[in-house]
């Protein structure tokens, strides 16, 4: 392979040679990439500039410009409502599930009798919504059952709303058992939503030497100092993947989202909907792009 | 209250007893967040039919059964493709979509984390922007993909793409940049090839990011129902096969409890498999500076 690609150049120097095959191991991957997602994003983008229907005949797809996106920002009227909701709700639980999942990791890392079993715990709200249960279409009883397990139904019945009605009867204003309940129905959503990054936390943890923590121990480091002056320099890129894969956990299930579906499958605008998803789009790395800088800032890399 | 009774034995206690005390009601109160929605499908899978539309809904079973189990057996017995089938179709798919990943994201994100080639950090950039766009959007887009391809109703249109998901390079690329170089360039000067230090050097000391990328897309795989791609009987999977039965309405309410449950237990099996089999690496030990 090597010789086939240098017959009939010069010989390559060793950087380009370094260059040459980074390239041809990404290749198969960046096909796929290419094919399965690039390709069909273009095609959005192509989508939310044109009036795209469907007949016997097949697609016919007609450009008519800045209209859609016109239309969601000025005409729609939920549109820049959910937007805002969304980015806002996003902008608050992100750190918050960032800094639990931090913590989580840091305590579940920790040697104690069952701690498979802790972890497995945290874990399952991920199994739950990955589908498995969520997809189990159906109109008896059973849905509503998955739906408690997938959604915060039961979660309800079980902390806030009984929370709420002793709260109310001992006499509480009902702005502040507003205001608690909320609180509650927050930590559960942040709590069910941590798992895949409480995971990649532990799994950055694990990648720290064990020599380094003993190393500390001897010179006379605390525990909290250990965590500040080892861990967290360690597992600070690992912040940025957490951040990035809480946002686009965020879009599996906001508001937001299901604007752009009903746009698209239930009122067959295609169009429109695809322009709302690349305002929402744009919107989104905006703020990925601010928070990707200040974090790398602070990020450090062991070389 | 608790929180009070444990800083007054911190007086007179070894103060690390009183705080891993602490941190285990802390610990004890988040997880029941979580585990609350699996107990309530195990008891539902075992409750008889009564108990199961009792309102309101009880918490937990009062007089167990198998019943719920036995109507699954009977029905899927009854069913037109037989079982294996449906659960052949769903291992091809998970294994190889999910060991598959494994090797192509890992090996595509080395280069980019240790070899800078041209255009390395723009295709990277590419790949964390496009995983933040709407799934719902390129639905469309993606079906004509698969159909240019000609690959509709193949499982095929299933796994491939499952293969190239940005989210796994992502996080293969985070781990593999904390690698440091002096561990690769000593195995170099010691005259290993690339794919040598690839697979003895690199990939065991991820290893943890791997069991993690594992974990994260086994079960999305096990999930799948074919989506549109798919719409032959004998290609479709077992999830799809099992949630038809729940479509029977009230009267398969219980069966519907116990495919919950059997789709469950599998992905969670996996799960404690991989944990517990997860150690600390050496990465950076050794290292001087």
């Amino acid at each position: 392979m090597k010789s086939h690609l240098q017959f009939g150049l010069r010989p390559r120097t060793y950087a380009e040679k370094k260059a040459l095959w980074g390239f041809v191991c990404v290749l198969p991957w960046l096909l796929g990439f290419l094919f399965f997602f690039f390709v069909p994003l273009l095609t959005s983008l192509r989508y939310s500039f044109s009036s795209v229907d469907a007949s016997a005949q097949g697609v016919t797809v007609r450009f008519v410009g800045w209209s859609h996106y016109a239309e969601a920002l000025t005409i729609n009227t939920s549109f820049n409502r959910t937007l805002f909701e969304s980015i806002a709700n996003m902008v608050v639980n992100v750190p918050l599930i960032v800094i639990f999942s931090l913590f989580l990791a840091v305590l579940l890392n920790q040697k104690f009798i069952g701690r498979t079993a802790a972890r497995a715990i945290f874990f399952l709200p991920v199994i739950l919504a990955s589908g498995i249960i969520m997809r189990l279409d159906s109109t008896s009883l059973v849905q509503a059952i998955n739906e408690a397990n997938a959604g915060a139904n039961i979660m309800n019945t079980f902390t806030s709303y009984e929370l709420a009605g002793m709260m109310m009867e001992a006499g509480v204003s009902e702005t502040v058992v507003d205001y608690l309940t909320g609180a509650v129905d927050r930590i559960y959503q942040i709590v069910s939503q941590s798992g895949v990054q409480i995971l990649i936390f532990l799994a950055g943890i694990q990648t720290i030497s064990p020599q380094l923590y003993e190393a500390s121990k001897m010179e006379g480091a605390t525990g909290y100092e250990a965590f500040w002056k080892i861990t967290f320099p360690m597992v600070s890129p690992l912040i940025l993947v957490n951040v990035v894969y809480s946002i686009i956990d965020a879009f599996s299930t906001n508001a937001m989202t299901e604007l752009i579906r009903d746009t698209g499958f239930k009122s067959f605008n295609f169009g429109l909907s695809s322009a709302m998803a690349w305002i929402y789009f744009l919107a989104v790395s905006v703020i990925l792009l601010i928070s990707t800088f200040v974090i790398s800032r602070k990020v450090f890399y062991h070389d | 209250m608790r929180t009070i009774a444990v800083f007054r034995l911190s007086r007179k206690l070894n103060r690390s007893f009183a705080t891993s005390l602490f941190l285990f009601v802390l610990l004890a109160v988040f997880g029941a967040f979580s585990a609350l929605p699996l107990l309530y499908a195990v008891n539902n899978a075992f409750k008889p039919l009564d108990e199961l539309f009792v309102f309101p809904p009880r918490f937990f079973v009062n007089n167990p059964t198998w019943d719920n189990f036995y109507d699954l057996v009977s029905l899927m017995g009854n069913s037109w493709v037989p079982l294996s089938r449906y659960i052949a179709n769903t291992l091809l798919i998970t294994i190889v979509g999910t060991a598959g990943h494994i090797l192509l994201a890992s090996a595509a994100a080395y280069p980019l984390a240790k070899y800078r080639f041209p255009g390395s950090r723009t295709l990277f950039s590419i790949v964390v922007l496009s995983l933040m766009f709407s799934g719902h959007v390129t639905a469309i887009p993606n079906y004509m993909v698969m159909s240019w391809l000609g690959w509709i109703n193949t499982l095929t249109s299933i796994i491939v793409p499952s293969l190239a998901f940005p989210l796994g390079l992502f996080l293969m690329k985070q781990f593999m940049e904390q690698i440091p170089d002096a561990l690769l360039e000593a195995a170099k000067i010691d005259g290993a090839s690339e794919y040598r230090i690839y697979w003895t050097i690199v990939m065991p000391n991820v290893k943890p990011a791997w069991l993690t990328l594992m974990i994260l897309q086994f079960p999305f795989l096990w999930g799948s129902d074919g989506g549109s791609f798919i719409y032959s009987e004998n290609l479709k999977t077992l999830h799809y096969a099992l949630g038809q039965i729940t479509l029977g309405g009230i009267a398969r309410a219980g069966v519907g409890a116990a495919v919950a449950l059997i789709l469950m237990v599998v992905p969670i099996t996996l799960f404690i498999i991989s944990q517990s089999s997860v150690i600390q690496t050496m990465a950076t030990s050794g290292m001087k500076d």
